[in-house]
């Protein structure tokens, strides 16, 4: 066997040892058999350890034979003809394993790995343990997909599966309204990213006529590849990439939605908001970053993006009071430099900062519940008393406009809930009316009981008497 | 409420705002910041009244359980944890010469009643009901609890009725009739009816028992249809949120790096300031900031804002007093915590100033009026109508009594046959048994269960012969807590020579504390005690220079943990540690896989800074300025050490050694650590107490004084301090340096026999915690428990004072060798030491009762209902302000105690058994009215011990009534490994004889 045929069933390994996990979750709620706390987290552990090992066995062959790219087809799953090449559709399945996506999915399967065997302790006997771990896997699976495509729906796939189970982890205590309410909305701004997204994947094909990273940016392999599209549609596509990674990375104006995140468990707040999820968009822009070389006004608004965000994230940092949402702004201004960074075309550079930041932020995160044990022991050493500053440096009159800025966090969501939720909604209502209305004119006198309250009922209890 | 007659207006009809506050301040939990965790009855402001009224009262006011939900007790039923037995004998205690009331042809209401209880009654929303009877078997099966005899009598009387009276023409309205009618119709007519097989018959006796409840109970009335304001609701979500940011920027004790602006001018000041100039993105509060900036101008004061507030939102003064409530409880644990900080919290880095919780009444009415100016604009739709809510309590009324029915064999004839007065009272008499009193009564049962046994199992274990007197090899002095029991009972068993004691875990040693490497004092007491006493830890004279050092080189590493911790929250420290982050992974992935390991490396490495050779500075040098200390004289030591003496009754047999054990617990992670550590030190470590104590028992100058006051502490005896990790169950002695050698050989005795009964505590505990191996040696108990002290990822890393139910107040011998399932705080007291006045009896109950019902009611109140008295999951907690725990992004402050630490709790009431007389208890509770309302209230349950002849009398309603044991003598077992091994739930007695035991294992009970 040869080390590229080797290299390539590792690469299969990869991708299927998630798969399987997700399979073995998802029938189990078909069937009776409800796995143990135990089997839960000792398939995790094996399907995550397999995954690792052979990602680090491609890792190492690729450093060994000096191949940069392994190639992965799962084929055409479905095939459109048209009259012109251009008509034709093909949906494509590729993975691809190259200097991006191999560190990515390693970092994914150590961060996965060792917050799953934390949650294994932590979540022990909570009624969702097993949920939980489903939702998990399917994380776990996304992630790995997202990381590995090497076309825009095997992309999309991997994208929405991460989308789906973080909306459903950050309701994970649904017995409250509030996680219920926030998971719907990291939902929404996910729908939003997603559509951004979707209409970019068929741009390119209108574009391009496949969605092939290879075809979009031409023979070379990342980050040396060349793209091949016109500087007008890289701007269009590449915005619409933008918004869609906006919205995953919580970049502004959508970036409320992170604190909102962390309504979840300890664990997984930590590994979706802290390392992994939050970078998805970071990543997506790493992955068509031959795409942003080609338009120079398209780099601007990526760096102008970055640089906003990060400054926004820092400043709201400043004034949040609990350790989670602290963390979570914290996190976005290291998000928003790794987006800037992008821009500047300093690729490897933001790959190493998504991986420590990444690294770094699931132990802090993990750490959270320590930070009063913390301030103390910094207190201690420090023999004296932690004081926090009247905002810093700035001057007294501007203190209180930055200290608000930073307290209702830019109210980003207010001002979206009112120039887009609020009439987009009111426009709904007001097709309800009308037709309201129009029903009520052609239905004639209005009648005594409205349609659905209870006229389906024979005898109201209260008549028989 | 505990004052009824509170008046809020004065003559002049002016409402004094702040007085009705404060006044209301009391309903609002009474937990402080969380890194002082005391533990206190959570309907304390309800002691007033008697257990039973406030748990109701309470479930009112703030929507919660006042006991378990009723299929919990149910299952408890079923376990046999409560018994058929004491359900009825609780249900005759509460019905008393009521239960033989017949009620028209039906039974008695005993029978009624006790049916109601048995078998699990539904209750549900008009639509549930009505889905239930449509969509299931309900109509067509009887349900399975259902006797067959039931179900025969049920068919057979509406067979009979139905051929014989119904169609021969008896007397029924025209209504009823029809429906009638249209039923056998439903079921092919009447023509049908003699081929109709069994389970047609049965299907039509349970459709004509259900049309029989349904018209029977539109007779029934309900009193006060609840007419809930949905515009307040709304607008009051809109408030919540707000003010939840609010509240923690204001409280804030130092974590976010800036200060809410204008903060040192107050509550309302600062939120003024901070909108008064805001461009709200809201469209509620569009109108707001021209508001505040009017506000401020004219400089009005909060309690007037809160009168115009008041008289905007068109309040009559009648309703002040329920409003203002309603707005305090809206968010009550960040106003709790607000009235805690503004009266209770001097010593915090930033107390609130006096006047913040009216401010907040003020800010809230403020946004109030906006919301629900707001609220009404946009919505129109209507309120829930008395109709629907009569609708709504008939249809659960017969959804009831159909359940009933079916259980006690009525038929639908039957109850077609109740005239409109019978079916009153019997609906009166269902409605009159409604879940929260069936709940009631299956809590006393739930308690008396328990009660019986463990009185019983005492009585027996006092009628033991005494053990022969003579030395003990050493005396263990123990805190009274729950914890130490097990590590108490295990020390006895691996050295049947020695003795153990137990006494508050401060030792009566009240100090502000600060270690060698700490920067504040913090007090080692009671939280009722005010300490004046302030002791430091100095490194020993020869170690003064490396200590320095190694201070320096901790200053060091503190500065650069600082960095790190504040830098990565920033955009360019963040940049930095993010390009270093990956190193992060290391300790991330060896404190998640590997915790033990990890953390014997961080101590190896903590060691090199820590320094090793240290003294208290316990004797007061200065002259007493301004009632601050610097150590104590000597008299006070020997005040201190002879009443410790006294009251536990060691003096009665010396040992050479005596080992006073303070305790404490330390886990990772834990924002409720504090909860963990000793209660009698105020949350805190009670190591130096011990220290401290034992250094004062030793002095030569105390011990003459106290000869002179008639305790003669041999010259031979040497104390010892020494200090027990309750969550990983290691012991750690101080001063062994200067020890005498004539204590060596006690002392090597002492220590290998702790060392076994620690390993064995281990053992014993780890029986509770899932994830330990039940077959597990004590060794690798020991190393488990390390572990999970350790362990980032261990949300239970020990139990705490769960499954608290016992206080035993008396000498050692009449409980030892007696398994107590780590139930009981053991609290020693010898009445021969004692005078004609039982004062030290007085003093020790003064402290042990207030304090042990504190515990044992919050874990009741936390266990009962999680959700709303204690704090709910730990998983998705989240600190705030380094106050306290919030949930996921944003909730109200969690008060009380976390799922995890009471979710093995069983709760119930403490019962305390005192060794003394009922003539002298009386007195000491006519002395002490705490005492008296917890036991009149019925707060806690009271027996009391006469281990000579081994009689109990139990406290019920003023007097003392004897006991009398009807349970089966107490098994026997060779050791308490062999009672408990293999059991995880929790255990019945056990007397523990290495002679007698046959190895038979515990079983539940």
């Amino acid at each position: 066997m040869t080390l590229e045929s080797a290299m390539s069933i590792a690469g299969v390994i990869v991708v299927l040892a998630p798969l399987l996990l997700v399979l073995a979750f998802c029938t189990s709620t078909l069937t009776r058999w409800s796995p143990s706390e135990l089997s839960s987290s000792r398939l995790t552990e094996a399907s995550v350890l397999t995954g690792l090992l052979a990602a680090a066995f491609v890792f190492a062959g690729m450093l060994w034979g000096g191949s940069r790219n392994v190639e992965i087809e799962v084929g055409n799953w479905a095939t459109l003809h048209g009259p012109t090449p251009l008509d034709t559709y093909h949906f494509h399945f590729k993975f691809v394993f190259d200097r991006l996506s191999v560190p990515f999915a390693l970092l994914t399967f150590v961060l996965v790995g060792t917050v799953g065997a934390f949650a294994n302790r932590y979540l022990h006997r909570e009624p969702g343990f097993h949920r939980f771990f489903s939702m998990y896997a399917l994380f776990l699976l996304g992630m790995i997909v997202a990381t590995l495509a090497g076309t825009v729906e095997t992309l999309f796939v991997g994208w929405e599966l991460v989308g789906l189970s973080s909306a459903l982890l950050v309701a994970f205590f649904h017995d409250r309204l509030a996680p219920v309410r926030n998971g719907l909305r990291v939902w929404t701004v996910y729908r939003l990213a997603d559509a951004a997204f979707l209409i970019a994947a068929v741009a390119l094909h209108q574009v391009h006529g496949a969605g092939d990273f290879a075809e979009l940016t031409g023979n070379g392999v990342w980050p040396d590849a060349q793209a091949s599209l016109s500087p007008s549609a890289a701007l269009t596509i590449g915005l619409l990439v933008l918004v869609a990674a906006a919205g995953k990375s919580g970049l502004v104006p959508f970036s409320e939605w992170l604190p909102r995140a962390m309504e979840g468990p300890t664990p997984s707040s930590a590994v979706f908001y802290g390392a992994l999820s939050v970078h998805l968009g970071a990543y997506l822009l790493l992955r068509v970053s031959p795409l942003l070389a080609l338009s120079t006004p398209l780099c601007v608004a990526v760096v102008a993006l970055g640089l906003i965000t990060a400054a926004y994230g820092a400043v709201v940092a400043r004034a949040q009071t609990d350790v989670k949402t602290a963390l979570a702004f914290a996190s976005l201004a290291q998000v928003g430099l790794i987006t800037a960074e992008i821009g500047m075309g300093w690729d490897y550079f933001a790959l190493v900062h998504i991986i420590g930041h990444a690294s770094f932020r699931t132990l802090q995160l993990l750490r959270a519940p320590s930070v009063l044990h913390d301030y103390q022991s910094l207190e201690n050493a420090l023999g004296e008393a932690l004081a926090p500053t009247e905002a810093g440096a700035i001057a007294s009159e501007k203190r209180r406009y930055w200290y608000r800025f930073a307290y209702l966090r830019g109210q980003l969501d207010g001002w979206m809930n009112r120039l887009i939720v609020e009439p987009f909604l009111s426009v709904f209502r007001n097709c309800r009316n009308a037709e309201e209305r129009w029903l009520k004119w052609l239905g004639g006198p209005p009648r005594e009981t409205p349609v659905d309250s209870g006229a389906d009922r024979e005898v109201a209890p209260g008549e028989a008497a | 409420m505990t004052s009824p007659t509170h008046d809020p207006a004065d003559r002049d009809g002016d409402v004094d705002f702040e007085h009705l506050i404060a006044h209301l301040a009391h309903l609002l939990p009474s937990q402080g910041p969380i890194s002082v965790f005391v533990h206190h009855n959570t309907l304390h402001a309800f002691e007033e009244q008697s257990f039973h009224e406030a748990v109701q009262t309470a479930a009112d006011l703030y929507d919660c359980h006042p006991y378990l939900p009723e299929p919990d007790y149910r299952v408890a039923l079923k376990r046999g944890r409560i018994t058929q037995q004491d359900l009825e004998a609780e249900l005759y205690d509460v019905l008393g010469d009521e239960g033989d009331r017949l009620l028209g042809r039906l039974g008695t209401r005993h029978e009624l009643w006790m049916s109601m209880l048995e078998h699990p009654l539904r209750e549900g929303t008009e639509a549930e009901i009505r889905w239930f009877i449509d969509e299931t078997e309900a109509l067509y099966r009887f349900r399975p609890e259902a006797s067959d005899a039931a179900r025969e009598q049920t068919i057979d009387d509406t067979r009979r009725w139905l051929v014989r009276d119904y169609f021969n023409g008896i007397v029924i309205s025209p209504a009823r009739r029809q429906r009638i009618d249209a039923l056998i119709n439903q079921f092919g007519g009447r023509g049908a009816v003699d081929s109709w097989d069994d389970p047609t018959w049965e299907a039509f006796s349970l459709h004509l028992l259900w049309l029989a409840c349904e018209d029977g109970a539109t007779v029934a009335e309900v009193s006060s249809p609840a007419c809930e304001d949905r515009h307040w609701a709304q607008a009051n979500e809109l408030v919540d949120a707000a003010m939840i940011r609010l509240c923690a920027a204001f409280l804030d004790q130092g974590f976010a790096p800036w200060i809410l602006p204008e903060r040192d001018r107050g509550l309302l000041q600062a939120f003024l300031a901070l909108h008064q100039d805001a461009l709200p993105a809201d469209s509620w509060l569009a109108r707001f900031p021209a508001r505040a900036r009017e506000i401020r101008q004219q400089g009005v004061a909060a309690s007037q804002l809160i009168e115009q507030s008041l008289v905007e939102l068109q309040i009559p003064p009648a309703q002040y007093e329920q409003r203002l409530q309603e707005q305090l409880l809206s968010l009550r644990g960040w106003a709790g915590t607000l009235w805690q900080m503004e009266t209770n919290a001097e010593w915090a880095p930033w107390p609130a100033p006096p006047g913040s919780l009216v401010e907040y009444v003020a800010v809230r009415l403020l946004l109030l009026r906006e919301a629900v100016a707001a609220v009404r604009r946009s919505d129109a739709t209507s309120p829930a109508t008395v109709r629907e809510t009569q609708r709504q309590h008939q249809a659960n009324l017969a959804f009831v009594l159909f359940q009933i029915a079916e259980i006690r064999g009525w038929s639908g004839a039957e109850l077609l046959r109740q005239s409109r007065d019978e079916w009153m009272l019997l609906t009166d008499e269902a409605t009159a048994f409604p879940s929260r009193m069936r709940r009631r009564v299956y809590h006393l049962a739930y308690e008396r269960h328990y009660r019986e046994q463990s009185l019983g199992a005492i009585q027996q274990a006092a009628a033991r012969p005494d053990p022969p007197a003579g030395e003990p090899a050493y005396q263990v002095v123990c805190c009274i807590d729950d914890r130490e029991e097990s590590f108490r009972r295990h020390l006895e068993e691996v050295d049947p020579a020695c003795e153990t004691l137990g006494f508050a875990g401060f030792f009566g040693v009240a100090m502000y504390y600060r270690g060698l490497g700490e920067t504040h004092f913090r007090p080692l007491c009671p939280v009722n005690v005010k300490p004046r006493h302030y002791i430091v830890e100095e490194p020993v004279y020869t170690e003064a220079t490396a200590s320095r050092r190694r201070a320096a080189a901790r200053k060091a590493l503190g500065r650069a943990a600082q960095g790190v911790t504040f830098g990565s929250r920033s955009v360019l420290g963040g940049l930095v540690t993010g390009l270093l982050g990956a190193i992060a992974t290391a300790p991330l992935v060896l404190r998640v896989v590997a915790p033990r390991l990890a953390d014997v490396l961080l101590r190896g490495a903590g060691r090199m800074v820590r320094d090793r050779r240290t003294r208290l500075h316990l004797e007061t040098t200065a002259p007493p300025a301004d009632g601050r200390r610097d150590g104590y004289t000597v008299d006070e030591m020997a005040a201190i050490v002879g009443g410790m003496l006294r009251t536990t009754g060691l003096p009665a047999k010396w040992s050479p050694l005596v080992i006073i054990c303070g305790h404490g617990s330390s886990s990772l992670n834990n924002p409720h650590a504090a909860a963990y550590d000793c209660g009698a030190c105020g949350g805190g470590r009670g190591g130096p107490n011990a220290r401290a104590f034992a250094r004062m028992a030793n002095d030569p100058r105390v011990r003459a004084i106290l000869s002179e006051r008639g305790i003669a502490v041999p010259p031979t005896t040497v104390f010892v301090g020494a200090y027990h990790n309750t969550c990983d169950d290691s012991v750690v002695y101080y001063d062994l340096d200067s020890l005498q050698s004539g204590a060596d050989a006690a002392m090597s005795r002492a220590r290998e026999a702790i060392d076994e009964a620690r390993r064995r505590d281990a053992h014993e505990r780890s029986r509770r915690f899932e994830s330990a191996d039940l077959n597990a040696t004590p060794e690798r108990a020991l190393r488990h428990v390390e572990g999970r002290a350790a362990d980032l990822s261990q949300v239970r890393s020990e139990c705490g004072h769960a499954t608290n139910a016992l206080c035993l107040v008396g000498r050692r011998q009449w409980s030892r060798d007696l398994f107590l399932d780590r139930r009981a705080f053991l609290t020693s007291y010898d009445p021969v030491f004692d005078d004609e006045e039982h004062s030290v009896l007085a003093n020790l109950l003064a402290a042990v009762i207030p304090v042990c019902a504190g515990i044992n009611l919050e874990y009741y109140f936390s266990r009962i209902d999680n959700v709303g008295y204690g704090c709910g999951t730990k998983l998705p907690h989240n600190l705030t302000s380094l106050l306290g725990v919030v949930d996921g992004a944003g909730s109200d402050l969690r008060t009380g105690l976390p799922w995890q630490m009471v979710e093995i709790h069983e709760p119930l009431r403490i019962l305390f058994i005192i060794e003394t007389t009922a003539a002298a208890l009386k007195k000491i509770m006519a002395a002490n009215p705490a005492i008296e309302r917890l036991v009149v209230g019925e707060w806690v349950q009271l027996a009391i011990i006469d281990p000579a002849h081994a009689t109990i009398q139990l406290y019920r309603r003023g007097e003392f009534v004897p006991f009398e044991s009807h349970d089966a003598p107490l098994p026997t077992a060779s050791a308490s490994a062999a009672w408990y091994r293999g059991q995880r739930d929790h255990l019945g007695f056990a007397l523990i004889d290495a002679a007698k035991g046959h190895a038979s294992s515990g079983g539940p009970r």
